[in-house]
């Protein structure tokens, strides 16, 4: 059998893979500190893509443009998740989680019709940068610059999110604040900024990943939608809280895919949906999810 | 001065009761179901626009049958089910008279069977698949004055054969409208080149966000030729990602994007990221040569509009109202019966020249604009060159 498909199936796949993993990383996060379940994940991710395009217009698309652009994207959702966080959703701590699903699934409605309004209902051009639309030999493939780029963010990201939760008093903070708040509020700490800056950097997350992935898929009106469903199989089967679940769901996602793809392109859909549903009859609390009592 | 009031409520109750009773007795209502949200609405919007924009010209010059027209336009979320809900609301609640909408082949198949069960004619702008006109579905209610997948796949065979290659592959969405456009377009070139190799064949779902996985798939079996009918607004995130894995290039410029992967929006989507030398096709160009009648309606587009590039799917709005409009006229009534029967066989001279509603499946000869992308001139993104438009009469069965 030919194997020169596989480097660049495994390299298509790793790319889904990390930037799914960008995208995903920030619901669980917010999940998994928080207990919300942030149905307007989504809306932050297209939020993301379409702050890019506007401020590229502003930075130019030469390669530090771009950089300047897609920090400004980031920072820009990061912000409105804080404010979102401090004005809105706090009013829901400790109400029904229903409340919740119902509270983020309006802004989802909200959010979207704010992109219509402003963006238009057309499709927006953003193209990658010149210094990274380029192609690198990797063996025999030739493999796009951009590509590696994501794959290589993705794995900063986890590192980054691996160190500060694992090694820092701020991420010791934070794991506090998910394993007992009101005990960490009784201990003199700022449980209110701790939940303002989890769901900020969970937004953040979203918003960056948005934007890189928008020199790749058509930036419209509806992305909130495609990407939402996609990022709840990838939690569900990796474990939704869970740092290392995620980036699991995210890789067997992205690779399961990519090689049905080449094998069976009928059943690529299958494929990954089976796996959620194999996981939650197994495994519900997912892969490396922790079991709730 | 106690009368004045009085007089004055009497003349003000006149005028409002004569305003609602020409509203109410003598517009003829057409309702409009059309994606106007998510990212179907870069589409819907437009062709509504279109409608619009004919309703405005016919009213201005008096209306039909000596009464106004009055769309009557509803979201249907690009969803089939919500498709027929808001058709049946529209029909029931609004009292349209007729109907004249909806984009993707799922809203319109599902539509066609609200247009039957009420006896609603209704003609679809945007439905592609042949199932609609079948003759085992097609019912007097329902006129298409889109193209279909017979002309497209088979105008791209037509086009295939012309650039002498054996190894052919194929790339759709995997619903109704890619199904049947690849289904057209394989058994047509089989026909003209018997000695083809069909090498390859992806079926991404529709609104796939990830194309990369099945262009190195499909590069793996080496085609020199790829006909590809990403649609749906889906073909820029499919261009930008194949062209980054070198796919484009290594087909030498020989791939056919049907599904209007030339109409003006995907070139300013894409820019510079556009892969040049491809051919597309779409139902309307800016730069097409198309006679002083085009002329003066790209000139009213923008106007209406206020876009100084027009949008290429208003004319798919603005020729499916022309053909009602001319239809009641030919009929003398509003009654979907008699102008069900009108329609067949009529003929209308749309911008794009003559359009006829063929009387025996009830499908519109639509000839579509199919040409090569260049690098643009004195516009900032690609342009379509060597524009014709493919006579489809002899296409079809």
């Amino acid at each position: 059998m030919d194997l020169a498909f596989v480097p660049a199936q495994l390299l298509s796949g790793l790319t889904t893979a990390m930037t799914l993993f960008v995208t995903a990383s920030g619901l669980s996060l917010i999940f998994g500190v928080m207990g919300i379940l942030n149905f307007a994940h989504g809306s932050l991710f297209m939020l993301g893509a379409f702050c890019l395009v506007s401020l590229l217009q502003y930075f130019g698309l030469s390669g530090p443009g771009f950089f300047a652009a897609l920090a400004g994207a980031s920072l820009l959702v990061g912000l409105l998740g804080a404010v979102l966080e401090r004005f809105l959703i706090s009013r829901l701590y400790g109400k029904e989680e229903l409340f919740q699903l119902l509270f983020t699934y309006s802004l989802v409605l909200i959010i979207a019709d704010l992109v219509r309004m402003y963006w238009g209902v057309n499709q927006q051009k953003v193209s990658r940068p010149a210094m990274l639309s380029g192609n690198t030999a990797i063996g025999t493939v030739s493999f796009p610059d951009y590509n590696l780029f994501l794959i290589v963010t993705g794995f900063v990201i986890v590192g980054a999110l691996w160190w500060v939760l694992g090694f820092t008093r701020l991420g010791k903070l934070v794991r506090a604040a998910a394993q007992d708040r009101e005990m960490l509020g009784m201990l003199g700490k700022n449980v209110r900024l701790i939940q303002t800056g989890v769901f900020a950097t969970g937004s953040l997350l979203a918003g960056l990943s948005g934007a890189l992935m928008a020199p790749l898929v058509s930036v419209v009106p509806g992305m909130d939608a495609d990407i939402i469903i996609v990022l709840f199989i990838i939690v569900v089967i990796g474990g939704l809280g869970s740092l290392w679940g995620t980036l699991l769901g995210s890789i067997v996602y992205g690779l399961s895919y990519s090689f049905t793809v080449y094998f069976f392109p009928q059943l690529a859909l299958f494929v990954v949906a089976a796996l959620m549903v194999v996981t939650l009859s197994i495994r519900p609390q997912g892969l490396l999810g922790k079991r709730v009592e | 001065m106690k009368p004045l009031p009085f007089i004055m409520s009497v003349v003000i109750g006149a005028a409002l009761a004569g305003v609602a009773f020409s509203a109410n007795a003598q517009t003829i209502k057409v309702g409009v179901p059309m994606i106007l949200s998510g990212a179907g609405a870069q589409f819907g919007t437009p062709i509504l626009d279109g409608a619009k924009m004919y309703v405005e010209e016919i009213n201005a010059a008096g209306g039909v049958l000596g009464r106004k027209i009055e769309l009557v336009s509803r979201d249907t979320k690009s969803r089939p089910d919500e498709a027929v809900r808001v058709a049946r609301e529209l029909i029931l609640r609004d009292k349209v008279d007729f109907l004249v909408g909806t984009f993707t082949s799922a809203e319109g198949t599902a539509i066609s069977q609200v247009a039957k069960e009420n006896e609603m004619l209704t003609i679809v702008p945007g439905p592609k698949t042949d199932r609609l006109t079948a003759p085992d579905q097609l019912h007097p209610y329902i006129f298409r004055s889109s193209a279909n997948t017979t002309t497209e796949g088979r105008a791209g065979a037509e086009l295939a054969m012309t650039m002498k290659v054996k190894r052919v592959a194929t790339i759709a969405p995997d619903f109704a409208y890619g199904r049947d456009a690849v289904g057209a377009f394989v058994a047509h070139l089989k026909k003209l080149m018997p000695d083809v190799q069909i090498v390859d064949q992806q079926w991404p779902k529709l609104n796939e966000a990830d194309y990369s996985a099945f262009v190195t798939a499909q590069m793996a079996s080496k085609p020199e030729l790829v006909f590809s009918v990403i649609c749906c607004g889906n073909f820029d995130a499919f261009a930008k990602q194949a062209k980054a894995l070198g796919y484009f290039t290594a087909l030498k410029g020989n791939f056919i994007g049907v599904a209007e992967a030339g109409s003006v929006e995907m070139l300013k989507a894409l820019g510079d990221d556009y892969p040049l030398g491809v051919w597309g096709n779409t139902y309307d160009a800016y730069n097409f040569v198309g006679g002083p009648a085009h002329k003066a309606y790209l000139e009213k587009v923008k106007k209406f509009t206020k876009e100084p590039i027009p949008s290429s799917w208003v004319i798919q709005g603005y020729i499916s109202m022309q053909f009602l409009t001319e239809a009641i006229k030919k009929a003398g009534s509003t009654d979907s019966k008699k102008v069900s029967q009108a329609l067949k066989g009529l003929t209308i001279s749309s911008p794009q020249g003559p359009i006829t509603m063929r009387a025996r499946d009830q499908q519109a000869d639509r000839a579509m604009l199919w040409g090569q992308v260049v690098k643009g001139q004195g516009v900032p993104f690609p342009m379509l060159t060597n524009i014709r438009s493919v006579a489809v009469d002899r296409l079809m069965d």
